[in-house]
């Protein structure tokens, strides 16, 4: 600890601590502007410059670390007349369009500006005209008005680690720019719209619609994959305007993905219904969700009541909040008395780290999943932790973002990856110090973190066999949407209760439905038609008695409904999500868009089935923790679930397909990080980018069949077929393409497994 | 004390009804005080703030930017605006709109413009016959402004 003096004040701090650190301790206040707290020190922008006693010199804060017995002076006339001076030096060039400007309200130099007293600018005038840029989707950059500060600059390279844009030029010249003033194409995460002090990176979603000081914030957690991001969200008259960061709360500190930042549109989507369908024979009729309720209920009752209970199951969709998944699964097992309880979900893969351990972790292995897509955030931080100097370690078989920071990355065919697997098996197993460059880093790690895709079985395989021979590694499933872990611990799949508790097993889906012998089915917020069972959907349904789906959305599934029950999303409800590490996040209602919520649609099943009255939150979560010894006396603002037996069962190995030789390609399925499933679709704004599946082809075999990038190419694997567009993409392997596998058109090919061997020809 | 008597004549001449009348009549022949409204209009000055005008460029397209600061200051808070991105990128005003019977006349609004937008008028008679017709758009305001020049 070293001792300093602040404006008078003593304040202790610990060594190497910069100024600014210090003072923040210490609640003194210095006018900062290019600093960021997850960043690096910069000390561009000067507004931070303190004097210190004894050196004629001037220190910027934010860099300079502290020396024992410093006395520091934040506020003297000197330093008042030169940040005056710094801030009519910025606004020379920077044009005073704040009217117009979306920063305005919220603008740090207009915060500043008025700090210092900035009345005059004694300077010239030298606004540039520069055209805005709108080649980003999503991000607008209006070059006049940055201040280069560096801060998207510096994001973009030490957290997000993509480095699309930096400074161009130099001196009075320089600018915000792509290499060689290309359109701006990147991951569209938005960090550095984030981060921008000033209107230059603005959110092109949001753009013009509101202005800051109309808005009301509510802190929320993010409704799209599992990462459970805590997002701001801002609205006005039950309007979801944007969706902000906070660089001070949750596991993501302020980091966002394009999903959670820019794809909240469908929240004020106008394809949502008001009212219920019900599918009449030939006819759809539209009524009140009330006389809706009242239907489905009594046609659920008449089926316990005719003993029918065997055939009606209950399929549980992961974007329910825990409160919500538990008392479905509670009404169903207790009143509907059936135990064909199915979820997409998986309850033999659960987490043992966390964020935190991987940030921390010296050896990373990323097995078989694209974390930069699927789960965006601890993308971030696999990346932030390796370039902070853990070996990365990533089997896929193309090459990922995690390129640059990877330590060993190990592409190939399936059959060679499974291979790369067996030999670090036999590595990991043998005492002596092997050549083999893996196992070497995971021996010698002392906190090592695996990865792994939890819905892949011949991936769990190799991750059971490591965890064996390596007990120190801590898994981290790669798991998908919001409350994926969530609905497993409320006890939405098969065969499990609330807490993993062993009950009656139901009957396998996917026979029960083929063989017909489930007739009713009750799906919530599912879309079947991109589940294993796709692509017989509508043969299914034609036998299906009674189809009712609950889902915010009219979906495909809903489409085919016998009774459609519209209800609310994430940023319309309270509960709570349980994200991919095991913590327990509280959700926020902001808006009221007048829907009832899944809860409230089951609550009044109960009241109707004359159950124990639940009333609110409060009751349910009391109900849970009875039921569930991992969730008893869990703190639900974050609390951690400590998960016993983190991967338990018998996986199959990876078999090489006969077919592989007659076939020309092997396709895998791609995760997206603009899209997660059916959900994701309704936001127009993730759409513009990605609307369609598209399939990603090697440049080298694109060109032996003769497709250029937009063509449409012809996949055939035995019966199933599409057409699809074509992208050519350089990382990608020879001999493998990859299709999303969440559509309707593309399930078909990996109904079987993830790995498919099909034939492409150009169309 | 003594009593204060009226004079005699002063009774049967009726002295004081001619003299009230004396007033009256001078008054006759001098300048009206009345506003001889609505047969003639009165005088409007100069700072007058009257139903608001919006400015317009040579186009007759308006001034506004939509930078909602009218209606932030509003104290009535009768000024409704929404905007959104245009074609082109730029700030467009999809509505806006002032509840003229909610409207206290205080002229903020035109204080804190910041594009020569939105002006206090001249005008000043209004008459509708629900409250919602005292709601007017941009485009009554920018007719206005053709009215006020």
């Amino acid at each position: 600890m070293v001792e300093i003096k602040i404006d008078g004040k003593s304040v202790t701090a610990r060594k190497n601590a910069t100024i600014l650190e210090a003072a923040e301790e210490a609640g003194i206040y210095i006018p900062t502007f290019c600093h960021y707290k997850m960043l690096a020190p910069f000390g561009a922008c000067r507004a931070c410059i303190v004097e210190v006693k004894g050196s004629p010199k001037l220190f910027t804060a934010c860099t300079t670390p502290i020396a024992d017995k410093m006395e520091i002076i934040t506020k003297s006339p000197k330093l008042a007349q030169l940040r005056k001076t710094l801030i009519e030096l910025l606004l020379i060039h920077h044009p005073l369009d704040c009217p117009v400007c979306d920063k305005g309200g919220e603008c740090q130099l207009q915060d500043l500006t008025y700090e210092f007293g900035v009345a005059k600018v004694r300077f010239d005038e030298k606004p540039k005209n520069t055209p805005v840029d709108h080649s980003n989707p999503f991000i607008e950059r209006d070059i006049d008005r940055c201040v280069l500060c560096g801060k998207c600059v510096r994001i973009c390279d030490e957290v997000v680690n993509i480095q699309s844009i930096s400074f161009i030029r130099r001196g009075t010249n320089t600018y915000i720019g792509t290499a060689f003033d290309q359109p701006w194409h990147c991951e569209y995460c938005g960090q550095c719209l984030s981060v921008c002090p000033v209107g230059s990176l603005n959110n092109r979603v949001y753009l013009f619609k509101n202005r800051p000081w109309n808005l009301t914030s509510t802190y929320s957690i993010c409704g799209f994959c599992s990462c459970g991001c805590t997002i701001r969200i801002d609205h006005e008259a039950d309007e979801v305007y944007r969706i902000k960061e906070d660089v001070d709360k949750g596991i993501n500190h302020g980091f966002l993905c394009v999903k959670g930042r820019f794809g909240y549109e469908l929240i004020n989507s106008t394809e949502r219904k008001d009212v219920a369908v019900i599918n009449e024979g030939s006819e759809k009729k539209e009524v009140a969700v009330h006389d809706a309720i009242n239907l489905a209920f009594n046609k659920l009752k008449d089926i316990v009541k005719n003993n029918n209970s065997k055939a009606l199951g209950f399929y549980i969709s992961p974007r329910l909040t825990n409160e919500e998944a538990y008392l479905a699964q509670k009404i169903a097992r207790e009143y509907f008395k059936t135990n064909n309880i199915y979820s997409s979900e998986v309850a033999y893969a659960k987490p043992e780290g966390t964020f935190k351990d991987v940030e921390d972790s010296d050896a990373i292995i990323v097995f078989n999943v694209d974390v930069t897509e699927s789960n965006p955030i601890l993308g971030l931080a696999v990346r932030r932790s390796a370039r902070a100097g853990a070996k990365l370690v990533v089997l896929y078989p193309s090459f990922t973002a995690l390129k640059r920071v990877a330590t060993e990355f190990v592409t190939g065919k399936p059959s060679d990856l499974y291979s790369a697997c067996e030999n670090l098996l036999v590595n990991l197993n043998t005492k002596n110090k092997s050549e083999d460059n893996l196992s070497e880093i995971l021996k010698n790690a002392q906190n090592p973190v695996l990865i792994y895709n939890p819905y892949n079985n011949n991936d769990l395989y190799y991750v059971k066999k490591i965890k064996d021979l390596l007990p120190l590694v801590k898994l981290l499933p790669a798991k998908l949407k919001n409350n994926s872990q969530g609905i497993a611990d409320m006890g939405c799949v098969n065969g499990y209760g609330p807490g993993y508790r062993v009950v009656e097993r139901g009957l396998d889906f996917e026979k029960a439905i083929l063989n017909n012998e489930l007739k009713y089915l009750v799906v919530f917020g599912e879309n079947l038609l991109e589940s294993t069972i796709g692509t017989e959907f509508n043969n299914i349904r034609k036998k299906l008695n009674l189809l009712l789906v609950i889902d915010p959305f009219l979906s495909e599934t809903a489409k085919l409904a016998d009774i459609y029950i519209p209800v609310s999303l994430y940023a319309e409800k309270n509960g709570s999500y349980t994200n991919m590490e095991g913590r327990v996040q509280t959700i926020q209602k902001a808006v009221n868009k007048s829907k009832l919520s899944d809860l409230e649609v089951l609550i009044k099943f109960y009241e109707m089935a004359g159950l124990t009255q639940f009333k609110d939150i409060k009751d349910i979560r009391i109900a849970i923790e009875n039921d569930t010894p991992l969730y008893k006396g869990i703190n639900w603002e974050g609390g951690l679930i400590k998960y016993s037996e983190v991967i338990i069962g018998d996986f199959t190995k990876y078999k090489l397909d006969k077919d592989e030789k007659s076939s020309n390609f092997i396709l895998y399925p791609e995760a997206s990080r603009l899209h997660s499933g059916t959900f994701t679709r309704w936001s127009d704004d993730l759409n513009k980018v990605y609307s369609e599946p598209v399939v990603n082809l090697n440049p080298i075999d694109a060109k032996s069949l003769k497709i250029g990038e937009g063509d449409r190419v012809i996949i055939k694997c035995g019966a199933v077929k599409g057409i699809f567009k074509t992208v050519i993409n350089e990382h990608l392997t020879k001999g493998l393409a990859t299709l999303p596998d969440n559509y309707s058109t593309t399930i078909g090919f990996f109904k079987n497994g993830p790995y498919c061997n099909v034939n492409i020809i150009k169309e | 004390m003594m009593k204060n008597r009226r004079n005699f004549f002063d009774i049967i001449l009726f002295t004081e009804i001619f003299q009230g009348l004396l007033i009256t009549i001078k008054h006759f022949f001098s300048k009206p005080v009345t506003e001889m409204y609505p047969y003639r209009k009165p005088r409007i000055y100069p700072r007058f703030r009257g139903v608001h005008y919006m400015k317009t460029n040579n186009k007759g397209e308006s001034n506004c930017v939509g930078c909602y600061l009218c209606g932030r200051i509003c104290p009535s808070e009768c000024i409704d605006i929404d905007t959104d991105a245009g074609p082109n990128g730029e700030r467009l005003v999809k509505k806006y709109t002032i509840d003229l019977s909610r409207c206290i006349y205080c002229g903020f609004c035109e204080e804190a413009c910041p594009a020569d937008a939105i002006h206090m008028g001249k005008k000043y008679n209004l008459i509708a016959n629900t409250r919602n017709n005292y709601v007017v758009n941009m485009k009554y305001l920018v007719e206005n402004y053709r009215g006020e020049q």
